[in-house]
């Protein structure tokens, strides 16, 4: 337990150091209300640059406050997420690449306690930047559509923190497995590629891991979805099991570090 | 065309102008940059928020 501690607070160091809890949640807070904005603004947006001939008259949607959370909720689904798993595919492999793993792998350090670490430490980032991302985008929702009732908006968001868990612990395992390039490019097919496929042809089944996100999203309209829990307790499962593989990599591949 | 809001809009500038100095700030003071320095600065300066987001992961060296 002290091991972990001590190692939490190096990553937290780490994480601070390389400005990483700064740019994050700017980040996601940018992508949360840059869509109440545009969507606002969207007619003026058009006449000023969409060159529309003289009379050309478009009728914009009435949109309710639950689209578009559906479409900040996107926005990190893609843009947000992307950076975010890259941030954390290169957690493991690029300290073993440095040679600042050799450092931490001559100690009698559990390779639990290492994996863990970086985990809550990842997770952390992504739990407070998707907070802050929503926080911004509920805060312009409200001025400028309708308020959304706050339980079910927490609702949403501890979902949605549900799926940020699974997506760095899926990241990291990839981080343990490969080196840097190969554990990107795996993070990313496995993440926002797959969200991707799975709009596509996802209406075939209903429960998995990638759902998550838009199940969260209908919370706010209240309807009964009888697989959001089955698809919460797959993904809760399939996150044990990631952290599970990525601890046995760890131990596995300590050896590749460079010296 | 409507007036524009600029307390609505003033946030998202205000994100950018901090991602922006904050890079920049970073650029200076850092001793090596994966590739040179001054393609980074223009990469800061001239893209919009993502700019910056990808010095932070791509352009900072550790070690």
């Amino acid at each position: 337990m002290r091991t972990f501690t001590i190692l939490l607070q190096k990553e937290f160091r780490e994480s601070w150091r390389s400005f990483k809890f700064l740019w994050m949640p700017l980040l996601f807070i940018f992508l949360g209300i840059s869509d109440p904005l545009t969507n606002y603004y969207m007619e003026d947006i058009l006449n000023a640059v969409g060159n529309l001939p003289e009379g050309f008259s478009v009728t914009l949607p009435e949109y309710a406050p639950i689209d578009i959370l559906k479409a900040s909720t996107g926005q990190f689904q893609s843009l947000g997420l992307i950076v975010l798993v890259i941030t954390v595919a290169g957690m493991i492999n690029r300290e073993r690449q440095s040679g600042t793993a050799t450092l931490i792998y001559v100690r009698p350090i559990s390779f639990m306690a290492l994996f863990m670490s970086k985990w809550t430490a990842a997770s952390a980032l992504g739990m407070i930047s998707a907070i802050l991302g929503y926080a911004g985008s509920l805060y312009y929702t409200s001025i400028l559509y309708g308020s959304v009732k706050f339980i079910v908006f927490m609702e949403m968001v501890m979902s949605y923190c549900v799926w940020i868990l699974f997506a760095s612990a899926v990241a990291l395992m990839f981080s343990a497995m490969f080196k840097t390039a190969l554990a990107t490019a795996c993070t990313i097919i496995a993440l926002p590629v797959a969200i991707m496929i799975e709009s596509l042809i996802g209406q075939y089944w209903h429960i998995s891991p990638w759902k998550l996100a838009d199940y969260s999203v209908q919370l706010i309209a209240e309807t009964n979805n009888e697989y959001y829990l089955k698809t919460l307790l797959l993904t809760i499962i399939l996150t044990v099991l990631a952290i599970i593989l990525g601890i046995l990599f760890t131990r596995k591949n300590a050896a590749a570090t460079k010296i | 065309m409507a007036a524009i809001n600029w307390a609505l809009i003033a946030p998202l500038l205000v994100i950018q102008a901090i991602l922006l100095i904050v890079a920049l700030i970073d650029l200076i003071r850092i001793h090596a940059t994966n590739g040179p320095k001054w393609v980074w600065a223009i990469v800061i300066i001239l893209v919009n928020i993502i700019g910056p987001i990808v010095y932070f992961i791509f352009g900072r060296k550790t070690s």
